[in-house]
């Protein structure tokens, strides 16, 4: 029944005391923010307590939110962060998204291939496999591009910055994973040969 | 190569005016090269907005709710109160007390005299109570309470460097 409720209903109820209210939320929105998370954490065990954070950081805050942006523009503020304060604590470098010279190639990361497994593997598996080899910024512009339903604007105001930095950055990643994408591709052509 | 790249994402986003629209339209439709490097773009968009999420583990949910509930419990009282509650009482004594000095304003006979007669105060005699062992009693039960505050000084201290 809850389930079918909005976002801003749930919330009204949660506000209220109703805390399985709340867990319906977190039910509608984990993956996204697991995902998102996991932009920034690359491991999955770090991804989930960084996802655990942020609903808990949301529910605790929950009264201060004023209804003015949709709820998931404002849980994925809290998101991107909360995993920005988690990754400067394990100091993992996290580069710009303009810092072009300190970009992290990862390179060979298809070890363990054999000829079976590339034929079975889909065109979705490669854009996966570019994104994590991406820089936390690029894949976040791009997750919360494609699959958090965001606008320009609404990106914007989770990053904090302009919604004309977001079309560029937004244009740069996109080639950035192209770019990956083609150099994987011919890697596995290369194997294959 | 890069102008033609931005301007053909804007088109796939829908994020250019119908005049620029119109003018992509007739580019792709003529121009082979722009065509195709339309048609690249486009496969790669779909690629991308067909990737799939991650999914967390199955207790991810019931673990922020816990996490959640044990937060709740562990808040303090003064926390735990509403405000209203407070609010209340605070009215209640505030409007006992005005009333009462209302009524003792109100009562004051306001023609008596100007000289104060005090009542004489028998005071009781407190010499008993200062006996050599009450003295003794009080003096023990003093170094115990300090010796208590004194425990609970050195465990924070140790609480806090250690964490």
């Amino acid at each position: 029944m809850q389930s079918k409720l909005s976002d801003i209903e749930l919330i009204v109820q949660t506000l209220s005391g109703d805390q399985s209210a709340y867990a319906c939320l977190v039910k509608r929105h984990q993956r996204f923010v697991f995902t998102l998370a996991l932009r920034f954490a690359k491991n999955r065990e770090d991804a989930e307590e960084i996802a655990q954070d942020c609903f808990i950081k949301a529910y605790r805050s929950l009264a201060s939110f004023k209804q003015e942006s949709k709820f998931s523009t404002w849980l994925y503020t809290i998101v991107y962060t909360t995993a920005m304060t988690a990754m400067r604590k394990k100091r993992v470098d996290t580069p710009s998204i303009d810092d072009e010279e300190t970009h992290i190639q990862i390179e060979n990361t298809s070890s363990g291939y054999d000829v079976n497994n590339a034929e079975n593997k889909s065109r979705s598996f490669y854009v996966d496999q570019a994104i994590s080899q991406l820089t936390p910024d690029d894949a976040t512009i791009i997750t919360l591009f494609y699959k958090g339903e965001q606008s320009l604007e609404e990106i914007a105001q989770t990053l904090g910055i302009e919604a004309n930095s977001v079309k560029v950055k937004l244009f740069r990643a996109r080639q950035r994973l192209k770019e990956k994408l083609e150099r994987n591709l011919k890697h596995e052509v290369k194997e294959l040969i | 190569m890069n102008n033609i790249e931005e301007k053909l994402w804007e088109y796939i986003d829908g994020a250019c005016s119908a005049k620029e629209r119109e003018a992509i339209d007739l580019l792709i439709a003529q121009d082979e090269t722009y065509r195709q490097k339309y048609l690249d773009l486009l496969a790669l968009n779909r690629e991308i907005a067909a990737m799939e999420m991650d999914e967390p583990s199955m207790a991810f949910t019931y673990n922020v709710m816990e996490t959640i509930r044990a937060d709740y419990a562990k808040k303090p009282l003064k926390a735990a109160i509403d405000n209203r509650i407070i609010k209340a009482i605070a009215g209640f004594f505030v409007f006992t007390i005005a009333a009462l000095l209302i009524f003792v304003l109100v009562n004051i006979n306001w023609s008596a005299g100007h000289t104060v007669v005090m009542p004489a105060l028998k005071l009781p005699a407190l010499k008993v109570f200062l006996s050599g062992s009450v003295v003794k009693g009080f003096l023990f039960f003093d170094v115990v309470l300090l010796l208590f505050l004194f425990d609970g000084f050195l465990r924070k201290r140790r609480f806090v460097k250690h964490s």
